[in-house]
């Protein structure tokens, strides 16, 4: 094994990293230091690179001026409810898909594989058509139900499941066990690592929906805290403290999440991707 | 062979009860709209009107400038972004895989950021960045001496595509990098080694053996970045609207510009319709290209 | 076997509760408002745009609202309402996605420029019978009230209207020397002086902001005024902004562009623009109203701006001013009690004893009906009254003006960006705008 030498691509090479983690930290440290400099803070030149007078201002009009709170609310609910929706129905198709072999098997799976690449955007109009027939527009669920027949979780599903072994579940038949406990006490426990990615990923990815929730959601209190940030920014466009503040609350979250589950996040991706 | 048929059915039967929950919002939430937005597309589907036009709506697409203007932008958004996005990855990823588990994890933290800020936290933040007058970007620009006037980075038709790309870039490669680095840690390390000692450079060692290995990866990372540029939405909403002059307007825009701005939901649909058909086209181009000799 | 089937619909049956559970436990927390409806309270809907500005600078958007709606529930006890307010960016888009959806409210309150399209398009119940003898003859305005209609019908119920003009900063324009340039009855002539001295000393000028539909009155009446030429023709029946005076009109912001005098707003909208201009970061703004102080007191009052509010520059100097006309339409949702609920509460807001004339200072307009008289009795005010002899003709209702406007921001953007050769790029706007008149 050759030990790191000090060459001179090497250092370019140090050099090149640094300025990029510049580059890719600056946008949150300025979104985490705007947040708590007053409105004409924001716009003086030179900029403040450190808030001068620091103020909770910001936060207590957010939250007073603005149901920032129940937006906050509105988007943890449909994030960690879409996540328990997909990752129980994903992981139930995902078993079967991996080790059933049934009619129809390789037809359904290639259309779950063509629909992973169409965005939803794509329907959207449809969809709106649809979601005011239920007559739940404006409402979380018209956020949440569209969201649930994803693809992507079936497929992620599909790669964790191929590595339970099949004689298990023989055996596990010969032992008389049904098929739903089969997959309880047998099938999930292994999948369990995919099961947590599969989650993190889709919470990550339901909180950041922005486009189905700028469709569905309209009334001030459905908001979600990106639409409410968003909207916050088309209101008073040049207040760029107050906004900061908002999405400091909306990052927040997302980023301690991904932070604490790391290690998880990491593998989902890559199992997606590699062939287990 | 008959107690085989049986056994396949009550495995069908199985599979089907497993398969349900999943099929059903499919179904309605998928594949419903989808025929909706095909049938749709033959309409002339306003606020008022609902009649049978036939092909008129992919008629007027073709000879409508904005819409080719909005997918050539596209297309230069998913150009400019999908071989930057594979190289910048590959680079970051082959200098810190080495490395150890904690620089690794620093790494990935640093790019991945930006992603889990969320898009519409680090549109805002960008806003600010790049406005005329208090956006730090110009600040820093003339403080080094590089610009004398305040540039309109959104506003300008020379800068703002791009000021939309270097954006979507940032929140493109976190998911790439990871990849990378998992994928070049399972490089089978004794073919390079027998490489190394047959006398391969560092460059052939990385061409022959570990780009071979790195296709399966670079494959999924081109498929996914081309789709997630395609459906680049909230950064050119909330940045410039299209703007100026539908210079960064992309057919994600323009179709929900057609649809809830103006009402003309038939159209919409029609654009709906050759963009998912592109996106196929695309997606299936690049399996075979990359695909030839990648099992997948 | 049996035994192994039976656990299969199990399975199943397990699924599908789970799955319903959840649907429906999140259903359930979501709609509570449905089901209050069924009692015999009428409940109405009012989504505002920001108009009516608010007591305090730091009240937040609404909290004035929301007392007229506490002191119209008093009196009518079996009607209540909800208020959403919505902004003038993304304000609109949300009004078309929620009569897509079939979740528009029962009151906006906008004014004609898209209150009058919802009418054509047959989303709005008829006004007509709030337009009495009494209402009609108290306005007194014939122009004004057919801003309301679309063609005999009546769809908008108006409060006020004021008109739209620019504001310079004062202390800007004493230290450039040119202060006394900026007055009623300037020329074009005496406005690009002004940008150049503006320019000399440094400091920003204001934007021809383009950046989307948000406020685009403001430069329409700018560019018409350079050169006294017009937006339409005299009888509002097609765009003439492909005359000559247009093309001059044009030509010469494109080169105050060019020449760093004017901003390229292509990156801006009018809110934003306004509040460069109320944050003291540009010299003027070519969008401003009598309302304009009250709606960004908080900036002007952090930054000290003081501003100087003036008519457009025109080549004669006699300028021809837009205006705003404020008013309320009610939703046809297909529930007449609603509809009338709704008509009981705009006429309310308008006319009450109390409310009404208190409403009317609150958009900082002037009031439609005269009887009010004079609401504000300060010199400024007197003297913006006096402006509306300056107004030129109404075209904001004319058919396909929605339409128009996709195609005046684009154009604008094009010109600023020097894209487009200002004769070629009106020619072929004025083309698509004509075309837009007739196409429905």
């Amino acid at each position: 094994m050759k030990k790191p030498k000090l060459t001179v691509f090497n250092i370019v090479t140090y050099i090149i990293l640094t300025i990029l983690t510049i580059l890719f930290v600056f946008p949150f440290y300025w979104i985490m230091t705007g947040a708590f400099k007053a409105q004409p803070d924001t716009i003086v030149v030179p900029p403040q690179w450190w808030p001068a007078n620091p103020t909770m201002e910001n936060f207590t009009k957010l939250l007073i001026q603005n149901p920032a709170g129940k937006w906050l609310f509105n988007s943890i609910f449909i994030a960690v409810v879409t996540m328990l929706l997909v990752c129980i129905t994903s992981s139930l198709a995902g078993y079967v898909l991996a080790k059933k072999r049934f009619y129809g098997q390789k037809i359904l799976f290639s259309i779950f594989i063509a629909a992973m690449a169409l965005p939803k955007q794509v329907v959207i109009v449809p969809l709106v058509r649809l979601i005011n027939f239920m007559g739940i527009h404006d409402t979380l669920a018209a956020v949440i139900l569209p969201l649930i027949g994803w693809p992507f979780g079936v497929f992620l599903m599909k790669q964790f499941s191929e590595n339970i072994p099949g004689e298990l579940l023989e055996s596990a038949k010969i032992d008389g066990c049904g098929e739903f406990r089969t997959f309880i006490s047998i099938a999930f426990p292994i999948v369990k690592p995919g099961f947590a990615a599969l989650a993190i990923f889709t919470f990550i990815n339901t909180w950041n929906d922005y486009f189905m929730q700028l469709v569905m959601l309209t009334s001030k209190d459905n908001l979600t805290i990106s639409l409410g940030v968003a909207t916050m920014q088309a209101e008073m466009a040049t207040n760029y403290g107050l906004i900061m503040a908002g999405a400091a609350l909306a990052a927040i979250p997302i980023v301690a999440v991904f932070l604490i589950f790391q290690k998880s996040f990491t593998q989902g991706i890559t199992m997606g991707a590699v062939k287990g | 062979m008959k107690k085989a048929n049986k056994i396949r059915m009550r495995e069908t039967i199985v599979s089907y009860c497993f398969l349900a929950p999943v099929l059903i919002f499919f179904i309605i939430f998928v594949l419903v709209p989808m025929a909706m937005g095909f049938v749709t597309s033959f309409f002339n589907y306003t606020m008022t009107d609902f009649t049978f036009v036939g092909i008129d709506n992919y008629v007027r697409m073709f000879q409508d400038d904005v819409f080719i203007r909005s997918l050539i932008n596209t297309l230069i958004i998913v150009v400019g972004s999908v071989p930057v996005v594979v190289l910048f990855s590959l680079f970051v990823a082959s200098q810190t895989y080495e490395k150890s588990a904690f620089t690794r994890s620093f790494f990935r933290c640093v790019f991945f950021l930006p992603v889990v800020t969320g898009s519409v936290a680090v549109t805002v933040v960008w806003k600010w960045i790049y406005d005329p007058l208090s956006g730090i970007l110009n600040f820093a620009l003339k403080e080094g001496g590089v610009i004398e006037q305040n540039i309109s980075w959104l506003g300008d038709k020379k800068y703002a595509l791009w000021a939309i790309i270097i954006i979507l870039l940032t929140t493109s490669v976190g998911q790439p990098i990871i990849l990378y680095i998992a994928s070049m840690g399972n490089i089978d390390k004794s073919l390079v080694e027998a490489a190394r000692v047959d006398g391969a450079n560092e460059f052939q060692v990385f061409w022959k053996i570990k780009w071979q290995s790195l296709l399966p990866t670079t494959l999924y990372i081109v498929v996914i970045t081309t789709i997630n540029s395609f459906q680049c939405f909230a950064l050119i909403q909330l940045l410039t609207s299209g703007g100026p002059n539908y210079s960064t307007s992309t057919l994600m825009y323009y179709l929900y510009e057609r649809a809830f701005k103006l009402s003309e939901y038939g159209y919409a649909n029609t654009i709906g319709v050759f963009l998912a058909v592109l996106i196929g086209i695309i997606s299936f181009i690049q399996f075979k290209i990359f695909g030839n000799d990648v099992e997948y | 076997m049996k035994k192994k089937v039976l656990a299969t619909l199990l399975t199943c049956a397990m699924a599908v509760t789970a799955l319903t559970a959840c649907g429906g436990s999140d259903k359930g927390g979501e709609t509570p408002k449905k089901e209050e409806s069924s009692s015999d309270k009428t409940e109405i809907t009012w989504w505002a745009f920001p108009t009516f500005t608010q007591e305090n600078a730091n009240d937040a958007v609404g909290t004035y609202e929301q007392k007229i709606i506490d002191a119209f529930e008093e009196e009518n006890p079996d009607i209540s309402v909800k208020l959403e307010t919505i902004d003038f960016t993304a304000g609109p888009e949300k009004i078309t996605t929620a009569i897509e959806a079939g979740t528009m409210a029962d009151v906006l309150f906008d004014a004609p420029g898209r209150i009058i399209e919802y009418g054509k398009n047959g989303k709005l119940a008829d006004l007509n019978d709030l337009f009495t003898d009494e209402f009609v003859k108290d306005v007194n305005n014939d122009a004004l009230l057919q801003s309301c209609k679309a063609g005999d019908t009546a769809y908008m119920y108006p409060i006020s209207s004021a008109p739209f003009y620019m504001a310079f900063n004062r202390e800007m324009l004493k230290d450039a020397g040119v202060e006394d340039l900026v007055k009623e009855g300037w020329t074009t002539d005496d406005f690009v002086t002004v940008l150049e001295a503006l320019k000399d000393k440094g400091y920003n000028p204001g934007s021809f902001f383009c950046n989307g539909q948000g406020g685009d009155q403001g430069p329409r009446a700018f560019f018409a005024n350079l050169y006294s030429n017009h937006i339409t023709d005299a009888d509002v029946t097609k765009y003439t902004t492909d005359d000559a005076n247009s093309i001059k009109s044009m030509e010469l912001i494109s080169k105050l562009i060019q020449d760093g005098t004017l901003m390229n707003g292509s990156q801006y909208d009018g809110t934003a623009d306004i509040q460069n201009f109320a944050n003291g970061q540009t010299a003027f703004t070519i969008l401003w109203s009598p309302a304009q102080p009250g709606t960004q007191a908080q900036l002007l009052e952090a930054s000290k701006v003081d501003y100087l509010e003036v008519p457009f520059a025109s080549e004669d100097g006699v300028p021809e001013l837009e205006y705003l006309v404020n008013g309320f339409c009610v939703f046809d949702n297909g529930d007449d009690a609603k509809v009338e609920a709704s008509k009981k509460f705009i006429q309310f807001i308008c006319d009450d004893e109390e409310w009404g004339p208190k409403n009317v200072v609150r958009t900082g307009s002037f009031p439609v009906r005269t009887s009010y008289g004079d609401l504000y009795d300060d010199e400024r005010m007197n003297t913006l009254a006096t402006w509306t002899k300056y107004y030129s003709p109404y075209y904001n209702t004319i058919d396909g003006f929605a339409e128009m406007r996709t195609l005046w921001f684009p154009m604008c953007q094009a010109i600023s960006n020097g894209e487009k050769e200002p004769e070629a790029a009106l020619k072929d706007f004025t083309e698509k705008a004509n075309e837009t008149i007739t196409k429905k």
